[in-house]
């Protein structure tokens, strides 16, 4: 039923495909798409308003060759059955007379003669009949009448898709021809939005892209369940199929939706409240104490009351022991008054403290996640092209720092929902005996840490190092001059030191890139799978586990002696120097690559690579088809080994 | 739209005056606005309602016939359908637009080709037939339901007053 020539420009995106290819096997960055990570597959196509009008006039020449019905009734039928073509068969042919009934398809009556005059029904003055119109009931009324009842219905929303003849008696169905015929071009449009809304809104397998200003639409390419599905519109956005909020792999959409409830609730303003105030014994306004006598005196209703004991501060003297000695607490402590209360009051603060450790570590990576997409817009904008003069190399083959500044924004995405995974999967306090609780979320958090900290490394690489690395190819004197205008000349022969600093900053970010990617693929991978087989699975390979642990000292090293360079001192000397320690951070982030992807992700490697058809080279990122061969087709590096230098 | 509405109110009044119908009478409630209408119901006969005279106000929208009219006794009424400010809920003169059940039950709904005649058949075949299922006034439907006789006195009590504003 597909005929895939329609569709060329609409493409199919499934998760693995990080790298978009073209046509022509040239990879390429293509700015309509974000990487995705997921292990499942997500076959969706995104469809435009055109591609949109196409898919609903395809289905219904569909149904009205195999119904043998005009398009009017097809339109019925198809909207009965939610646009699913293959119900429509069904249905019809299961009972073709009671579905007819139901949504009000009625036999063509014969039309009388249109040489004689006839009433209307509605403003009962005298028409021609061949002047007035009717349903197939041929129950007729004149132009004006109709006009006025279709107007009103299209007026009256959505619903005058199943309008129906005036006649009370009547259900015969108002076809569509019928109703373009009499209305006005503004109604008529209204009405053809309508016709076009209910192809998507009724349909189960399409949805609005929900981004404002936005008008395609998702189709599913299979059946759809009610789990998280996440799709990238070709606007850029990325939301979920199922639930509508924003992609939030690989923590599902109900985990998603108390998280936002919770996140604009006011329940969270009552627990800072119940945790730090206490209510004035007579007017009943919370208090605050911020003043450090336990003489109270409220500010409202000027009530003076013990903050210990809540008791009007008259009767509180020698009475109670003295007026600072407040023992009448004490006691009803020791009595157990005051327990469940101050409880309830410790219970609310410590999950208060708990949630906005969450809550922030989650503002903090959405907001960052915005920052990266401004940034990457940047370097589109702007930075490459005045890199491609530094560094003589034509923009087209920089597409790797957007590669870069793509996996932080998706990277942020993922990481951003961890933490809302984390606040759910494990409760406010896990008892000690629960041993596999425990370790679930040590495991957990080991994980979520090691693809943050990876992550960090890329941020601070693509965005400080190379911003270093560009103001120091701006003071190398005799490459490049700044012109009093502002434009830079630039000698096209650049030096081979400059061409060798900058091969090996392209080898880390390309390399960066990689290794954080598998690290959220596995993060990702993980939280999908549960927490309780992989700790079964990993249990038995107690070294890949302790090989990952090694790395990070190495790679935070390098970093260190990585950005400690100040720019600054980039003078004729400091080429040598920021060398040295590119060349170290470049060693490092060698062999964090190796070991990542020798040990724990080899086999995540594999099942990626397998999936998406081709291997990419991680030295000249080239993609290679042939998934047997062990070296790159194009510069002869290996595929998991070392980067080796150029 | 209010010509049209105009045109139509001024045929169906000729045509009412004319050749009235049995069991009320219509007339304007002033004589240079055609979109308010006074109706004098009688009541059914062999219903509770027998003998009464019930003045009520038909009130048409611009765009009559496309939204119908709204329908007022001014008379005091006691009817499970009727509010207590003698506005009268039946379904025929609700817009078929705010009908969340769609077509189902369309046929019951505001259409255009409802006058003002077909309009009063309904709200007198109302008055012999409640429906208290969904009730405008609550205290009338509950007391139909389960005490009739003091319903039966309080709807004698209102044919009598109608009597005597005769």
């Amino acid at each position: 039923m597909e005929d895939d020539s329609d569709y060329e420009d609409s493409y199919v995106a499934s998760d693995v495909e990080d790298y978009p290819t073209s046509e022509d096997g040239d990879y390429g960055y293509d700015p309509q798409t974000e990487p995705e990570i997921s292990m499942r597959r997500a076959a969706y196509t995104v469809l435009s308003e055109e591609e949109l009008k196409l898919r609903q006039q395809e289905a219904l020449q569909q149904v009205m060759q195999v119904l043998s019905i005009s398009e009017g009734e097809a339109v019925r039928v198809l909207r009965h059955c939610k646009w699913d073509v293959n119900r429509v068969n069904e249905e019809w042919f299961a009972d073709t007379e009671a579905l007819r009934d139901k949504i009000g398809l009625v036999d063509e009556q014969p039309t009388g003669s249109g040489r004689r005059k006839e009433s209307c029904g509605i403003c009962f003055d005298e028409f021609w009949v061949s002047e007035m119109h009717a349903a197939p009931c041929n129950h007729s009324f004149c132009r004006g009448c109709w006009k006025g009842y279709v107007h009103t219905a299209i007026s009256g929303g959505p619903a005058v898709l199943s309008l129906r003849c005036p006649l009370p008696d009547c259900s015969a169905a108002v076809p569509a021809a019928l109703v373009t015929a009499v209305s006005d071009p503004k109604h008529r449009e209204k009405y053809h939005l309508y016709s076009l809304r209910s192809f998507v809104e009724d349909n189960q397998r399409l949805e609005w892209c929900p981004a404002p200003g936005c008008e395609n639409a998702v189709e599913a390419l299979h059946e759809v369940s009610n789990e998280a599905m996440d799709v990238t519109c070709r606007c850029g956005s990325s939301f979920c199929f199922n639930c509508k909020e924003e992609a939030h792999r690989p923590v599902d959409c109900e985990t998603v939706k108390k998280w936002i409830i919770k996140n604009s609730a006011e329940s969270e303003n009552l627990n800072w409240i119940l945790a730090n105030t206490k209510p004035c014994p007579k007017c009943k306004r919370p208090i605050e104490k911020n003043q450090g006598c336990m003489h109270m005196s409220c500010s409202q209703c000027k009530h003076e009351f013990c903050w210990l004991c809540l008791a009007s501060w008259q009767e509180h003297g020698e009475r109670t022991g003295g007026f600072y000695n407040c023992n009448k607490y004490e006691s009803a402590k020791k009595r157990g008054d005051y327990d469940a209360e101050s409880l309830k009051r410790e219970h609310a603060r410590v999950s208060l403290q708990r949630y906005m450790h969450y809550y922030q570590r989650w503002a903090e990576n959405d907001r960052a996640r915005s920052q990266a997409l401004s940034s990457k817009a940047e370097a589109n904008d702007k930075k490459l092209e005045v890199l491609s003069e530094f560094v003589a190399t034509p923009t087209s083959q920089l597409k790797f720092i957007l590669d870069a500044w793509a996996q932080v924004v998706e990277c942020r995405r993922i990481l951003k929902w961890t933490y809302a995974y984390g606040y759910y999967r494990f409760g406010d306090n896990i008892p000690d005996e629960d041993t596999a609780q425990k370790q679930q979320q040590g495991f957990f958090e080991f994980n979520q840490g090691q693809a943050e900290m990876f992550l960090e490394k890329l941020n601070g690489v693509v965005e400080k190092d190379l911003d270093n690395l560009v103001e120091e190819f701006k003071r190398e004197p005799g490459l490049s001059e700044v012109a009093p205008d502002g434009s830079v000349f630039v000698d096209q022969a650049s030096s081979p030191e400059r061409q060798a600093v900058w091969s090996k900053f392209r080898e880390q970010l390309i390399g960066l890139t990689e290794v954080t990617r598998m690290h959220f693929v596995k993060l990702v991978q993980e939280l999908e799978k549960g927490l309780d087989q992989l700790l079964a699975f990993y249990s038995e390979q107690p070294e890949a586990e302790a090989e990952a642990e090694v790395e990070p000292a190495a790679v935070s090293t390098a970093e260190a002696s990585g950005s400690a360079t100040p720019a600054q001192q980039a003078t004729a000397k400091a080429p040598k120097r920021s060398k040295r320690s590119r060349i170290s951070s470049r060693a490092a982030a060698d062999k964090a690559s190796n070991s990542a992807a020798a040990f724990s992700l080899q086999e995540a490697d594999s099942e990626l690579e397998a999936e998406a058809g081709y291997w990419q080279c991680r030295r000249c990122t080239v993609i290679n088809r042939d998934l047997n061969s062990q070296s790159c087709s194009m510069c002869a590096q290996n595929r998991r080994g070392p980067i080796s230098a150029s | 739209m209010t010509d049209q509405a105009s045109l139509l109110l001024k045929k169906q009044l000729k045509e009412l005056t004319k050749r009235p119908v049995d069991g009320f009478s219509a007339g304007l409630a002033d004589d240079v606005n055609l979109f308010e209408w006074n109706v004098t119901i009688m009541g059914p006969p062999d219903t509770l309602y027998e003998g009464g005279f019930f003045n009520a106000l038909l009130s048409f929208p611009n765009d009559y016939p496309q939204s119908p009219p709204t329908c007022r006794f001014t008379s005091e009424m006691w009817h499970p359908n009727v509010y207590t400010d003698g506005r009268v809920c039946i379904s025929i003169l609700h817009n078929p637009g705010d009908d969340p059940h769609g077509y189902e039950v369309a046929s019951e709904r505001w259409s255009p080709v409802h006058t003002v005649e077909t309009i009063m058949i309904s709200i007198i075949s109302m008055l012999s037939s409640p429906n208290d299922e969904s009730p405008a006034n609550i205290d009338a439907a509950k007391q139909w339901r389960d005490d009739r006789e003091g319903f039966k006195r309080k709807v004698a009590r209102i044919v009598r007053k109608s009597q005597e504003m005769l």
